[in-house]
């Protein structure tokens, strides 16, 4: 059981252990920007930026996983079945869109800074758990429904022993590829003034400095990477819990 | 007769009071003094008057009620109503522009407000609605949307909107624009070709091959979860260090950052749609279609030709349209390490807190994006009915 753990618990300790100890191993990166003392992105601590991009991450995919879910359930009850083909035309068209126009649309619509970032974050990544939603929840056997019915559940317990668990899988495949896409938008929105891992990226763009650009390159990537294999954890542990059941 | 046409509508009527409300709400459009500076917003009813104000609320009101209404051939004629209304949209920026633009300053300019923009994405979702309710062909949904360019092309060309701002902005970059466009396209379509082309070798390789499968496939998605800036920057370093070393390279124009390390993350990051795509379109082909090809006397050749390429197509290119939206998006992400395309504008315009510059890359790309679904989509129904 604690084996699934592993990976993501490696992956998660390498990523903070960098984070701290990045600043002393400036050195190290001086193959990469010879002739500079300059080899540490020391504007904000790593540890700030991984926060806050973590941060970001999480409230946006919170959000967009809550609002996802209930419009998900609205347009498969009875009363909101009417609006089912709008919703899900909207899930895959807006899908369509670049993260980044959106990120990028967001300023001109609100502003610079986190709060903007946080919308369009949240905004863009309830499409893909929305889709899953509205796939799972659809996809499921009107007979099983109907057998639930008939054993006398209420719509609330249908609801949350029936549909659910066995919407469950898809919806949480559609809230990983949501949060890996906002996990690389976010890193975006330091150019739009979130304070994110992508700082030291564009920092080290802007100001031809390749060490700073490697520094927040690789935060991020482990982050991203961290983060997939602890969904890949969770996943497995689902899929062993249903096959046990 | 479909059910639906007797049936109250209650999805158009919430759009229509939607829309309704953010029209009155928000800003329908901004004059701004100058080019950074904010500007004053105005209304529905300061931007248009009462004629421009009474024509969006009836226009509104009635094709709610119309939903409603048990009235035969309702869907068409909101259809037509609604396309109408979408083509000619931007007048309400003129009515702006010949009411409240400062006659005597050259700088001033007028922005698109958010009620513009929710009214035409309200008035977007009815379309969609109806389109819905018609059981609207593919052909006839792409005309309407040919309509509406059709019909802001020519709004934008009118004398009155030549103080839009996106407009201004345009006039200012026409070459830059036009370059972006096919650095952009350029960028996204030859990663996508080159990565089409590896993608069909490994696929092939895996079907070939089982032990190659969970490897492979495990790389191509490791490569899909790296975020792009992170990828963008992990390149810079090694194809620097590969320029200065190689002067070959540095003769085509391959160095740390441009359009190198650009394509290469792209065809990193099209090879998880495209392998997975193609490998599982391969592999499902029925074996008994197969074996009845060979009872027919195909030979291997005309077999993995003639039946298996031709029913794994659909899957296929549903592969190279998610590959290709996929490109699109991510180019723009390139022009941080100087790659060119729209990306520019918008990294530009942030830059320089310059809002129609952002649009202007923004814009396009979105619609590019669209415009590779729209395309892609349809070869792929034209496709589907068995040939």
């Amino acid at each position: 059981m604690m084996r699934v753990w592993l990976t993501p618990v490696i992956w998660f300790a390498l990523l903070g252990v960098l984070a701290a100890f990045l600043p002393a191993m400036g050195s190290l990166f001086s193959w990469v920007q010879p002739g500079t003392d300059d080899l540490v992105y020391s504007r904000d601590s790593f540890y700030l930026l991984l926060q806050s991009h973590a941060w970001l991450v999480l409230v946006s995919a919170t959000i967009g996983t809550l609002v996802a879910v209930s419009a998900g359930i609205f347009v498969t009850r009875p009363w909101g079945r009417d609006f089912l083909p709008l919703v899900s035309q909207i899930a895959s068209i807006g899908q369509t869109v670049p993260p980044v126009a959106v990120l990028a649309l967001a300023v001109p619509a609100l502003g610079f800074g986190e709060k903007p970032t946080l919308l369009a974050l949240a905004l863009y990544g309830l499409l893909p758990i929305l889709r899953n939603t509205l796939a799972g929840m659809d996809g499921i056997n009107p007979g099983v429904l109907e057998a639930a019915r008939g054993m006398g559940m209420s719509p609330a317990g249908v609801l949350f022993k029936v549909e659910f668990p066995l919407a469950g899988r898809v919806i949480l495949a559609g809230i990983r590829t949501s949060v890996t896409i906002n996990i690389a938008t976010a890193a975006i929105g330091s150019t739009i003034g979130a304070r994110t891992l992508g700082d030291p990226v564009i920092a080290g763009l802007v100001n031809g400095n390749t060490a700073y650009v490697l520094q927040g390159a690789i935060l991020i990537g482990l982050l991203a990477l961290a983060t997939d294999s602890l969904f890949e954890a969770v996943e497995r542990l689902w899929a062993r819990r249903s096959l046990a059941v | 007769m479909p059910v639906s046409t007797a049936m109250p509508n209650r999805v158009i009527p919430v759009l229509a009071l939607a829309a309704l409300g953010l029209v009155w709400v928000l800003d329908l459009g901004v004059v701004l003094p100058n080019r950074i500076v904010a500007g004053t917003g105005y209304g529905l009813y300061g931007a248009t008057g009462w004629a421009g104000a009474f024509v969006v609320t009836a226009l509104l009101l009635a094709a709610g009620l119309l939903a409603t209404r048990p009235v035969p051939k309702r869907f068409p004629v909101l259809a037509v109503l609604l396309t109408a209304a979408l083509m000619f949209l931007p007048l309400l920026l003129e009515a702006l522009a010949t009411r409240r633009l400062p006659a005597d300053s050259a700088y001033a300019r007028i922005g698109i407000g958010a009620g513009f923009w929710s009214l035409a994405f309200f008035l977007a979702l009815m379309l969609t609605e109806t389109m819905h309710q018609l059981k609207a062909s593919r052909h006839l949904q792409l005309t309407a949307a040919l309509l509406i360019i059709l019909g802001w092309w020519v709004c934008a060309r009118r004398e009155g909107l030549g103080s839009l701002s996106l407009l201004r902005e345009y006039n200012n970059q026409a070459d830059q624009f036009t370059q972006a466009l096919s650095v952009h396209l350029l960028l996204s379509l030859g990663a996508v070709l080159i990565s089409a082309v590896l993608a069909f070798i490994l696929a092939l390789a895996m079907v070939r091959r089982k032990s190659w499968r969970r490897p492979l496939l495990g790389l191509v998605s490791f490569m899909q979860t790296i975020p792009s800036l992170a990828l963008f920057g992990l390149l810079i370093a090694p194809l620097a260090a590969l320029s200065e070393a190689l002067p070959v390279l540095q003769a085509l124009g391959i160095r740390g950052i441009g359009w190198a390390p650009a394509l290469l993350a792209l065809i990193a990051y099209s090879l998880l749609p495209m392998v997975r795509n193609t490998f599982i379109a391969l592999m499902e082909v029925p074996e008994a279609v197969v074996d009845a090809a060979r009872g027919m006397g195909m030979s291997e050749r005309q077999i993995f030709f003639q039946v298996k390429l031709s029913l794994a197509l659909p899957v296929i290119i549903e592969g190279v349209r998610i590959t290709t939206i996929q490109a699109i998006g991510l180019t723009a992400v390139a022009a941080l390490i100087g790659a060119g395309g729209f990306g520019t504008f918008i990294f530009q315009g942030l830059g320089q807190a310059a809002m129609d510059l952002v649009l202007l890359g923004a814009l396009p790309t979105v619609f590019l994006a669209l415009a590779a679904d729209a395309v892609l989509s349809a070869l792929n129904v034209r496709r589907a009915p068995g040939d």
